[in-house]
């Protein structure tokens, strides 16, 4: 068995697919693996793999073109999530993927294409509570600032709906497990950007302009409860405990 | 001594205005897709996007206020009636506004809800929510969801003028009959509150012509080509009334006709659209005695007859003492207003009628089995059904399947045959499913299908569901970081120490 360990991104995941997928030693003696998220196997030799663009460019090109632009949107959204298997699902996808073309979409009965799905799914889904508690603090100085710490990678998913919604502002979602920001500015387009641990300290300690909106928020959100139809395990199931941990309304 | 009357601060005025507000259920923000426009606030997602959730489980999708809680009506289920003594406070336009955008911002909220009592006269109140979304609109260039009220008995023109400018309308039936509408609200007329909804309706209807759509509003995949829909297209003027709510049936003139003189063009000289998102009405579960078959029906007949996107049920929280209500302090009716919505989306969503579901001589949901479920196991002669080759129709009627799954379901089997670990996989909610459907011809477990084996199974499994229901308080695990606020996590190295004893 040869491990082939990438880079956690998509162009690092797409070149390891691009080298098992060359190395001409059957589909069943390869495994990928991902930097740092794997346990090392007694029978397997492992052989690190180096993001390459234009390899990474050639498989992205090959799913688009072979089998379809919705099929690498899931792969893409697969690649964001946080399972360690992930590298390795696209890898087992992509197999049945090219045989069949377009059609491999509704093959949902093959494991292959289930596990790329459900790991799609589990994404979109995290992505989609996220724009619902992402919360903003207006800064002193205008910038409007979030911070989350998600499970998945779901900077670039959010950000497209940010950059829509609030064209006007200047705001900036700050991933604090992956220390990476999603910065928009106004009327600019939005980036990505890694952050050094002094930059992200000092993103942490911008002032906020205390202009009483968080009160009044904290003061809505108690006044419209009803207390004769209290339900915390109704409340809990659909905002988990671990996602409130920077919410305005359930901090002190 | 002069007693001294000062006028509460914005944050004092957000409390009882919310806190008024808070019995109205509807907080969906759905039904229209709008991309933003570089420059201006917002935008809005037609799938609808929750912000937050209460202590009692409800989402918080928009800013729920009303206008004022001064009220001129004595609606004997209303916190606000006149003759009861709360705190009594108005916002001003502007202070709506600002609040809408700075919530807003920072995304606590998807738009506003604007409710309000009757203060003056409902021209008067009108006028003022009018106000509200014109400012919101046009200046503070707001492009994110509205929801407003119609009040009844409002000028037509002034309800028209508004709904150029809103998302969504509503005007609520409170009561499911006539009847239990006179006993609570004396000041309200059944025709007062239809006359409102039959105008948004044609409204709707002459936007959505004008803008090349279809009169009648979108509804959920394949639901306007089941056989025995509600959304039958073909259908919909033949049906007889049925013997309840028979006003609906009739035709309530609008007393005058939609006439679009207050569609404001847009920047770019296109229309505006009328309600986009459709209105909606909400009814009172438990404070008088109508059956569930009643609200039902009623609720059937306003998709049927009045194109509502969607009939909201409020169970009655005690709040009035009144020799015409459940006394105060007895529980809302919580499994009765679940089993409604179940049977509500059952209607407009599976293509179940509600006289399948309930009849005159069974009128009231079984309480341990959900609609669904007590439709199957009394009507076991269309099952088992065989999930290679049964229509889309028919997959939706089975316990456990959803419009998800059997959209997968449909694709899934033109490519290969399926088993149960798929449809497993697909989404199936197998132990209720399981005494329903074939797979390739198989059973999955050798269960007899009768009534009284299949009813012991699925009541099992529903059970505890329900108590959970009736019983919301129960325990939970503390944990340090969710309870305790702490803010930094601890070092790997912490770990270590701990479970090596150290700390």
């Amino acid at each position: 068995m040869r491990g082939y360990v990438c880079v956690d991104s998509l162009e690092g995941i797409f070149t390891g697919i691009y080298r098992a997928w060359a190395s001409g030693l059957g589909h069943e003696n390869v495994r990928l693996f991902l930097e740092g998220e794997y346990e090392p196997e007694l029978f397997t030799e492992y052989e690190q793999v180096e993001a390459e663009p234009e390899k990474a460019e050639k498989v992205a090109g090959s799913i688009r073109r072979k089998i379809s632009a919705a099929a690498f949107f899931h792969v893409c959204r697969c690649a964001l999530s946080r399972e360690p298997d992930r590298a390795d699902a696209v890898y087992r996808f992509l197999i049945p993927g090219f045989r069949h073309g377009a059609e491999i979409l509704s093959m949902l009965q093959l494991p292959a294409v289930e596990r790329v799905f459900s790991l799609s799914r589990r994404v979109g889904n995290e992505a989609h509570k996220y724009l619902e508690f992402i919360r903003f603090k207006q800064t002193a100085g205008g910038v409007l600032l979030a911070r989350i710490a998600p499970r998945s990678r779901v900077l670039p998913l959010v950000a497209p709906h940010f950059a829509d919604r609030l064209s006007g502002e200047a705001w900036v979602i700050y991933d604090e497990t992956r220390r990476e920001a999603a910065v928009h500015g106004v009327l600019e387009e939005w980036y990505l950007a890694r952050l050094s641990t002094e930059e992200a300290e000092k993103l942490r300690d911008l002032p906020e302009s205390g202009d009483g909106y968080e009160k009044l928020w904290k003061t809505f959100f108690r006044a419209v409860s009803i207390k004769e139809r209290e339900n915390p395990r109704c409340q809990r199931n659909f905002l988990p405990l671990w996602m409130r941990r920077y919410m305005t309304e359930f901090q002190k | 001594m002069e007693i001294m009357r000062t006028e509460p601060g914005l944050e004092e005025k957000l409390r009882i205005l919310a806190d008024a507000a808070k019995y109205d259920v509807s907080c969906t923000s759905s039904g229209v897709d709008r991309k933003g426009k570089p420059g201006e606030l917002g935008n809005s997602a037609a799938a609808g996007i929750c912000h937050s959730f209460s202590a009692d489980g409800r989402c918080i999708s928009l800013l729920k206020v009303l206008l004022t809680n001064h009220c001129i009506y004595d609606c004997k289920y209303c916190i606000n009636r006149r003759s009861n003594d709360v705190e009594r406070t108005a916002f001003t336009p502007d202070e709506i506004c600002r609040l809408t955008i700075e919530f807003y911002r920072r995304n606590y909220i998807e738009g506003l809800f604007l409710s309000s009592g009757v203060f003056r006269s409902p021209d008067y109140t009108m006028g003022q929510i009018y106000e509200t979304v014109y400012k919101l609109r046009e200046q503070y260039r707001f492009r994110g969801y509205i929801h407003i009220k119609a009040i009844p008995g409002a000028d037509a023109d002034l309800v028209e003028a508004a709904g150029f400018l809103a998302d969504r309308m509503s005007v609520n039936l409170e009561l499911p009959t006539a009847e239990g509408l006179r006993a609570l609200a004396p000041h309200k007329t059944r025709e007062t509150i239809l006359r409102p909804m039959r105008r948004i309706q044609s409204g709707i209807a002459q936007a959505r012509l004008s803008m090349g759509q279809s009169a009648r509003l979108e509804r959920a995949w394949g639901v306007k080509q089941f056989s025995n829909g509600i959304f039958r297209e073909d259908r919909i003027s033949r049906r007889d009334g049925a013997a309840i709510g028979t006003d609906l049936h009739g035709s309530v003139p609008a007393e005058r006709p939609f006439q679009g003189v207050f569609r404001p063009k847009r920047a770019g000289g296109t229309l505006r659209s009328f309600v986009p998102a459709g209105q909606s009405t909400q009814m009172i579960v438990g404070a008088t005695g109508e059956s569930d078959y009643q609200m039902l029906v009623t609720a059937q007949a306003l998709y049927e007859r009045f194109d509502l996107k969607r009939v909201f049920y409020s169970a009655y929280v005690g709040l009035n003492e009144d020799s015409a209500l459940p006394p105060p302090g007895a529980r809302p009716p919580l499994l009765r207003e679940h089993r409604l919505y179940q049977a509500d989306w059952l209607v407009r969503n599976y293509g179940f009628r509600a006289e399948e579901l309930l009849t005159e001589e069974r009128p009231n949901f079984n309480v341990f089995l959900d609609p669904k479920c007590d439709w199957a196991v009394r009507h076991l002669e269309h099952f088992p059904v065989e999930v290679m080759t049964a229509p889309y129709e028919a997959l939706l009627r089975v316990p456990g399947i959803g419009a998800k799954s059997a959209r997968r379901i449909l694709s899934a089997r033109r490519m290969g045959s399926l088993d149960f670990h798929a449809l497993k996989a697909m989404g199936v909610v197998l132990k209720r499913a399981h005494y329903f459907i074939l797979c390739c011809g198989r059973q999955m477990y050798p269960v007899r299908i009768e009534e009284d084996t299949v009813t012991a199974g699925l009541i099992s499994d529903s059970r505890k569901k329900n108590w959970q229901l009736e019983h919301t308080e129960s325990f939970r695990q503390l944990s340090l970081f969710d309870d305790m606020h702490l803010e930094i996590p601890p070092a790997p190295e912490d770990f270590l120490k701990a479970a090596g004893g150290q700390i």
